[in-house]
């Protein structure tokens, strides 16, 4: 089946984030696809390019990269939800003259549109919050 | 239950007051959103979400925007199934009176056939 | 049919009372992170209504030293068992 996760918790301050990397690995490991893995609310700060965790902790941000690269997962970042906690990619940044940029590669910067047609074109959605 | 037939409508949950966080906020923009996109789609107001409808709010102190300018552009948006679990409204002391719109009362029974009737569900 | 997922401990939320009056006679109740809480006696009491219905996550359980306290009436579901019951449901509600 085609799943959808939607994250809503940020990485390191709630389980939410690792709830649904366990989710999804589990949901790969039974031969279904994670076609898409949508960021809202607090959730979009999965995807802040600078974090720094210690060596012995998870690295959360790595962790969804890699589902991008292995399983061709989209990363969608709500940019409304973003962009006002300062998660932002080059194109925003120069749009708003700002320097520098935020997000980390594999995510990108969407409309929650995409989120309400990925409830309707995924067969499961589930959702991970704080 | 106005709403039999709608198992092809989306439910929007709201569950969390105005101003304390935005939830209420995002949950209504994922509501606009999916009216936007052509869905049909039904609001449910549970727990705290009822006072997102009392009348007399205002900005923050700050200058920060109340979500009930947002539930007067509902309509505008053809979302006019506006459901209230009586429970949560009576548990706050709130009569159909306080609210700022018309609403449809849900009795604690018939709440489950709100979530059975509706896909998708987006509980915020 | 609907997978509720709860992620809050019944001592200290009462979104399960909003959880357990939105469920139906077929749906499921999966207690995940800090909903495993609510697996161990006497705190399980309060899901009495959906016996047979009401499942913990064993990994969130064992992170937080509960998986030998667990109520028997509970059922354990380890990650896998977490996604067949995402396969068994049409759609999944989470409450937080």
């Amino acid at each position: 089946m085609r799943y959808a996760l939607l994250v809503q918790g940020a990485p390191y301050s709630h389980q939410a984030a690792h709830s649904a990397l366990r989710f999804a690995s589990a949901l790969i490991d039974r031969g279904h696809r994670l076609e898409t893995v949508f960021f809202y609310h607090d959730g979009v700060y999965n995807a802040q390019r600078l974090a720094a965790p210690p060596q012995d902790e998870p690295h959360l941000i790595e962790a969804w990269q890699r589902l991008h690269h292995e399983q061709g997962t989209a990363l969608l970042v709500c940019v409304a939800a973003a962009l006002k906690r300062g998660v932002i990619d080059e194109r925003e940044s120069r749009r708003h003259g700002m320097q520098g940029h935020s997000l980390a590669a594999s995510f990108e910067l969407t409309g929650v549109g995409q989120l309400v047609e990925a409830a309707m074109t995924h067969d499961r959605l589930v959702t991970f919050s704080p | 239950m106005n709403n039999a037939d709608s198992s092809t409508a989306m439910l929007v949950v709201l569950r969390h007051a105005p101003h304390g966080s935005s939830w209420l906020r995002e949950g209504l923009d994922v509501a606009l959103v999916g009216a936007a996109f052509g869905q049909s789609v039904s609001l449910l107001f549970l727990g705290d979400g009822v006072q997102a409808l009392i009348k007399g709010q205002q900005k923050g102190a700050l200058g920060q925007k109340g979500t009930h300018p947002t539930l007067d552009m509902l309509a505008m948006y053809d979302i006019d199934t506006l459901l209230v679990d009586a429970d949560s409204l009576a548990q706050r002391g709130l009569a159909e009176d306080d609210l700022q719109l018309p609403v449809t009362l849900i009795a604690s029974s018939q709440l489950l056939r709100v979530f059975s009737r509706h896909a998708p569900v987006f509980n915020f | 049919m609907l997978l509720h997922l709860l992620n809050r401990s019944v001592a200290s939320s009462h979104v399960y009372r909003d959880a357990l009056r939105a469920m139906d006679d077929d749906d499921y109740l999966l207690l995940i992170e800090d909903g495993v809480y609510g697996a161990v006696a006497p705190l399980n009491e309060h899901f009495s209504s959906i016996a047979g219905r009401l499942y913990a996550l064993r990994e969130d359980l064992a992170s937080r030293g509960l998986e030998g306290r667990c109520a028997e009436q509970v059922i354990v579901v380890d990650m896998e068992g977490f996604v067949q019951l995402t396969e068994e449901t049409e759609r999944s509600v989470s409450w937080f």
